[in-house]
């Protein structure tokens, strides 16, 4: 067994040991018209975190319920945490960070996608609707009046990840019976187990004709 | 039997969950969520040997590594006092974070990193360099029986459920005409709850911390933390307003909770700390892996003559588990003759933690499949069988049972499921490619009842504010509170708001054990007595009769404060304020267990019913149908009992048919962390669910009549999954879970 | 995940070029695989190369096959009626995959470079050869449950993850791409590999191409396919096994068949002799099962997968009496 937990990779990569050969081997300096003596100085003034701000974000320009945000990002970020941890949309929830549980869907330009496997900037250009972004003011989605009516959460954390899912699910044509329902809501996972109760939420909703 | 039990149909018109508009909208901030000024994040390295020493930590690249405000390790750690206080050479309870360069199991944390953003901390805390001198780790419970010990706990507490125990004879078992001697395995299960475990430290001063955590006890968190800092418990604030689901892993403080809080210290910053997914399986504790051995006897006419029940479950290196295993073949059924043994096996592993239906759960699955083996053999029905043990009294503590309706669960159970269906003979049924089977179970978890108080805030309005310590981590607890207050006083639910989750509020226990609605509704309904009794004082000052009205005859009606006793007399709830210029009033209530515990044996019951349907070729088990009965005493809210039952019944499902948490005992490492390799049910998983309460009062726990649902829903709950898979196919799985790779 | 460039690309020459530049760029897309590959720290590519806005979105029904663009999301191509009119097989393996919100997302190009589930591989403090080169394999000997039983090596044991490839193969599908040195067409039976002594290569694509589409010839099996894949839960796992079928039936006589199974190798597995065996022989449970022992020649198991070479049989008789709608 490899014995330490540090890529082979970066070993590679940060061979030396020093803040300069950091900011000279970084991916940063190559991106950017920036000589690395520029940059070595830099470090020396204590710049480098600044300096790194402003080499290792992007401009993005994305529509998130209906509001144009213009700003800058790093490419690593994701949407789900550019929407939690910059925008303070925190109705969005970080279940798995790996595509694997649903929490955090939202719609992206009107389909319902894993906001935790989408870099923020390769949804530049994009309209984002989260759960914030579902009702209508005060007045809420049928979806969301659907689910309070038939207990379709306990512990709630899940919900807006299953409502948004739901949504998109009567949108997509594939709420046309309960075991159609199970099938493609299956990628929201309930710990608490309201499965059931969110089966009949979305029926009513579909059944209802309301959107 | 006269309607009284309730069925889906009664329930789904009840009151709705009343912080169910928050959670639809995405508003309920959980501990992630709450926004602090100058916030910073740490992400945690963990170790990725089992056993050993680390002998150089190279923290230089992640230091350096840009956003990066501090890595703090056993190198730098500003420590824990309580570990100073302790003896150095023994760990013991928790795990002494960052205390030593040793290394107990496979992703213990060793270090943090603190960076200006997540991004950054998690890319600098892969920069960390680890060298270990690396020893042989032991994680594979049978591999290392031999280690087996019998339990601190069975010394201090020798007469609980870990002490050996002797009922008659030993081994009785062997002597009877049938018999049944079988093993059983429960791999470990990890809580999972949809929220990652998460805490935001903040050093208010020196002495002086808040905490926004992930804890099903916002007072115990603080407590224990208090301790560990050697604060003065008035200095440590708990903030738990919402969690996002524990099941049992968030009743105690993790190390993870430490190392925030030490990193905090460091920084000079609320130091935010989320648990990744995969972490959430070994860092917050997991139901342990334990094996079972089960023996029963039984004459023709299916009367038990002797069991025998040992347990050996895991633990870790530096700490002792235990959970109550062996409690359910103790009480369950009128046996003269039973004998426990109960080990643990510390192990290169984290300590576990009880999860949902903590030991109960584990030895109900082998309980349960026993008994099941033993009515195949008598040639008897399941449910004749455990009819013929019924025990009219608790056989082990020799009292009579507060209530039980388990008669009526099997009764109402079997008509619903249709057990007439049900072929005597396994393998019997099919329909197509399917093997159609029926299986039943029992489940049973003590009703228990702890102190608690409550503090209520009345307005002229007629509004009513209600707080306790308590937390809710999903089964509804304010919509509870709120049910036992609006009955109580006769006030409509909306004029009453419930706040929870703060270690600043009144005294309420953690959440778990199935006892919040029983303690804290004690105190919900001594604190709106004495609401009532107060409005009354003031009432009596216009109109003397009030004098001498008592709590349980004062109503809130409408704008008017009511006497049953003098319907005549009625007072303007305003002018009560407005007599005395008074803003709001405020007043408090305690309640606690009288003795009624030493007359009645308390339990709560439950008996689960699941079809099952098992493809013949491919193994693929779907459950087509499950219906549960549960014995809780009075249902206090019935849409949100039916929902955290269902809920009960999903965690069975899992637990029966996919969840398993797999260690390559090599490394001891966890080889299905992720929620892609550690199954848990997902919607096509489930079915529409028949869930029916017998509600029956219990007269003794508590004034509202109820006993504990939160544990009995999953109890019994993976037996008769199994009972139901053997049913269908003539194989008798005895280790969990029952995948199809086992039933081709 | 270290931080990293990336550049959205609005041509494939322009996303060869980024390639052929730098040694250790990467092309996103879905982003549903890759991305959490990254955040494991399993790859960590220097660059990002956005291909979400090329041009091959489109699906055309041409004169004898159907071409499906590689930038077409799973979900789409899944319900798009010309797939679901004349490769239905195609369809039901993709709704078999995932969930709904990836299927949305992954492309048909991405899914055909999906990585292994091998939990090794996502473990950076264990050794694997597919992820260091070198470093030793901890599947062999260790939990392995979910891993091969047909082409494996000793220097990896794990299994290709996807549906839609499984039933791209049984469909005789190809693969189109584009490089520096022009395009060329890769039969997919010959696009995944088997891992040999080089299991860090998972396809035969040049690190310089890039998939612009696929093309399936157009067949006989619409009314007679299935894809029949069990895994530990009923949605949203990965496959123990799967098995598609598709038969060309005429009346109770297989005029044509194909046959391939997915979780059995680091490549979707074509059962060629299967298919020779059942072709002009009647469609009955007794010639299933013949194809089924045939199929699991040169099967080898290891220590947690022994169950694959019964439940992959028996999933194969499944499919074919469901394809076939032959009951006994």
């Amino acid at each position: 067994m490899i014995e330490n937990n540090t890529r082979e990779k970066e070993e590679k990569e940060l061979s030396g040991n020093s803040r300069r050969d950091f900011l000279k081997k970084s991916s940063v300096i190559t991106a950017i018209a920036l000589t690395p003596v520029a940059a070595v100085k830099a470090s020396d003034l204590k710049l480098d975190e600044k300096l790194s701000d402003a080499i290792e974000q992007m401009p993005l320009s994305i529509e998130i319920n209906g509001q144009q945000h213009n700003l800058k990002v790093e490419p690593r970020t994701t949407l789900l945490d550019l929407l939690r941890e910059r925008l303070k949309l925190t109705g969005t929830k970080k279940g798995c960070d790996q595509g694997q549980c649903g929490a955090c869907t939202v719609h992206i330009d009107g389909v319902r996608a894993l906001s935790c496997l989408q870099l923020a900037v390769m949804n530049d250009g994009a309209k984002i609707t989260t759960i914030e972004g579902l009702s209508d003011g005060d007045k809420l989605h049928p979806m969301q009046e659907a689910f309070i009516k038939h207990d379709g959460f306990q512990c709630g954390y899940c919900t807006p990840g299953q409502i948004m899912s739901a949504v998109a699910c009567i949108h997509e044509g594939h709420a046309n019976s309960e075991t159609e329902i199970r099938e493609f809501m299956s990628g929201n996972i309930c710990r608490c187990g309201a499965y059931a109760n969110i089966v009949n939420a979305i029926k009513e909703v579909k059944e209802g004709g309301a959107i | 039997m006269s309607k009284k039990h309730l069925e889906n149909a009664d329930m789904e018109t009840a009151m709705s969950r009343v912080d169910g508009r928050v959670k639809v909208m995405g508003a309920a901030k959980y501990t992630a969520e709450v926004q602090l000024p100058e916030l910073t994040y740490g992400v945690l390295v963990e170790s990725t040997i089992g056993q050993g020493v680390i002998t150089a930590l190279d923290t230089k690249k992640a230091e350096w590594a840009p956003g990066v405000i501090a890595v703090i390790s056993h190198l730098n750690t500003p420590g824990v006092p309580e570990y100073k206080l302790q003896n150095q050479d023994v760990i013991q309870k928790q795990l002494r974070v960052f205390d030593s360069p040793n290394i107990y199991y496979n992703g213990q944390p060793i270090a943090v990193v603190v960076a200006d953003t997540f991004e950054r901390a998690r890319y600098a805390a892969s920069l960390v360099k680890v060298t270990y001198a690396k020893q042989q780790s032991y994680s594979n419970l049978e591999d290392n029986l031999s280690k087996a010990v019998v339990p601190k706990k069975a010394k201090s507490d020798p007469k609980g459920f870990t002490t050996d125990f002797l009922r008659g004879k030993a081994e009785a078992f062997r002597d009877a005409e049938f018999q049944v001697n079988e093993e059983y395995i429960q791999p470990s299960e990890a809580h999972h709850p949809m929220e990652p475990h998460s805490i935001i430290a903040t050093w208010e001063a020196a002495d002086k911390l808040t905490l926004v955590d992930k804890t099903q006890g916002s007072q115990q968190t603080a407590a224990s933390i208090a301790k560990s800092f050697q604060l003065p418990p008035e200095n440590v604030k708990v903030l738990s307003t919402y969690v996002g689901g524990a099941f049992g892993s968030a009743l105690r403080v993790w190390p993870h909770e430490i190392v925030a809080i030490l990193a905090a210290k460091k920084v000079q910053k609320p130091v935010k700390l989320v648990l990744h997914r995969n972490q959430m399986s070994y860092m917050v504790g997991y139901r342990p892996y334990t094996l079972q051995k089960v023996a029963i006897g039984a004459s023709k006419d299916g009367k038990i003559v002797g069991l025998s029940h040992a347990s050996y479950g895991k633990t870790s290196m530096y700490e002792e588990f235990t959970e109550n295993v062996l409690i359910m073949s103790r009480m369950m059924y009128d046996i003269p003759n039973v004998d426990t043994k109960y080990r643990i096996v510390p192990l290169n592993v984290s300590t576990p933690a009880p999860m949902r239906g903590p030991g109960e759960a584990t030895g109900s699955f082998a309980l349960e499949c026993a008994m099941d083996e033993l009515s195949y053999k008598l040639n008897m029905d399941p449910i004749a069988l455990r009819l013929a043990n019924y025990a009219s009294q608790d056989p082990d503590k020799k009292m009579p049972w507060s209530s039980n309706y388990l008669k009526e669960c099997y009764e109402l159970g079997a008509e619903k499921i249709g057990w007439n269906k049900r072929k005597a003979q396994p393998d019997a049924n099919q329909e197509g490619e399917w093997k159609i089977g029926y299986g039943v179970a029992t489940g049973t978890f003590g009703a228990f009842r702890g102190g608690a108080s409550a503090k209520a805030t009345f307005k002229p309005d007629g509004t009513l504010l209600l707080q306790s310590a308590i937390a809710d981590i999903g089964p509804g607890t304010a919509t509870s509170m709120t049910a036992i207050a609006a009955k109580n006083l006769g006030l409509a639910p909306e004029k009453i708001s419930f706040q929870l989750g703060n270690s600043t509020f009144p005294k309420a226990p953690m959440q778990g054990g199935s006892n919040t609605v029983a303690t804290v509704g004690s105190a919900i309904v001594a604190t709106c007595d004495n609401l009532k009794v107060e409005l009354a004082k003031r009432a009596a000052v216009q109109k003397p009769e009030w004098k001498n009205a008592i709590a349980k005859n004062i109503k809130i009606v409408g704008t008017q404060l009511i006497n049953s006793d003098d319907a005549s007399s009625k007072v303007e709830i305003a002018s009560l304020f407005s007599q005395d210029n008074l803003a709001e009033l405020v007043v408090k209530g305690d309640a606690a267990p009288g003795e009624e515990s030493k007359k009645y044996s308390f339990y709560s019951f439950s008996v689960h019913f699941i079809e099952a349907h098992v493809h013949e070729l491919t193994g693929v088990v779907k459950i087509k149908n499950a219906v549960s009965v549960i014995d809780c005493g009075t249902v206090v809210s019935p849409k949100t009992a039916r929902s955290q039952s269902m809920g009960g019944i999903v965690g069975g499902i899992g637990m029966a048919l996919m969840e398993e948490v797999v260690l390559d005992d090599r490394t001891g490492r966890t080889v299905t962390a992720s929620f892609g390799d550690y199954h848990v049910p997902v919607q096509a998983d489930i079915p529409q669910m028949d869930m029916m309460f017998v509600n029956e009062r219990d007269p003794y726990l508590n004034p509202m009549g109820s006993k504990g649902l939160g544990e009995i829903v999953i109890i019994g709950v993976a037996p008769a999954v199994a009972n139901a898979v053997y049913n269908a196919t003539g194989k008798r799985v005895r280790d969990l879970p029952i995948t199809p790779d086992k039933l081709i | 995940m270290n931080n990293f460039q990336y550049k959205r690309v609005s041509s494939p020459a322009a996303a060869i070029a980024e390639l052929s530049k730098d040694p250790a760029a990467k092309l996103v897309a879905g982003g549903t695989n890759l991305i959490d590959l990254m955040k494991y720290g399993v790859m960590a590519p220097d660059k990002l190369v956005d291909v979400n806005h090329l041009s091959f979105d489109a699906i055309k029904k041409e004169e004898r096959s159907l071409y499906i663009g590689a930038t077409v999301r799973n979900a789409v191509a899944a319900g798009n009626a010309d797939v679901l009119k004349y490769q239905p097989l195609l369809s039901q393996a993709m709704l078999a995959g995932a969930s709904a919100q990836l299927r949305n997302k992954a492309t048909m190009g991405g899914n055909l470079l999906q990585r292994t589930r091998c939990g090794y591989f996502y473990d950076i403090s264990a050794p694997c050869n597919k992820r260091v080169p070198g470093s030793g394999c901890a599947a062999l000997e260790g939990y392995n449950r979910m891993h091969a039983i047909f082409g494996a090596s000793s220097s990896c044991i794990a299994v290709n993850p996807s549906d839609m490839n499984v039933a791209l193969t049984a469909l005789d599908a190809t693969i189109l791409v584009s490089g520096p040195k022009g395009d060329r067409k890769i039969p997919v039976s010959e696009f995944h590999r088997l891992p040999g002594t080089h299991p860090e290569l998972d396809t035969t694509l040049d690190r310089k191409e890039i998939i612009t589409g696929l093309v399936i010839p157009d067949n006989n099996f619409a009314a007679h396919t299935t894809y029949l894949k069990v895994r530990d839960r009923i949605s949203y796992a990965f496959a123990l096994i799967s098995v598609a079928v598709a038969i060309d039936l005429d009346g109770t006589a297989i005029r044509d068949i194909r046959l391939a199974m997915g979780g059995v190798a680091h490549k979707p597995w074509r059962l060629t002799e299967a298919e020779q065996l059942l072709k002009g022989k009647q469609a009955t449970v007794e010639n299933f099962k013949m194809a089924a022992e045939l199929a699991m020649k040169g099967a080898k198991a290891y220590e947690h997968n022994a169950f694959k070479l019964k439940l992959a049989p028996n999933t194969m008789i499944q499919a074919l009496k469901t394809a076939s709608g032959v009951k006994a």
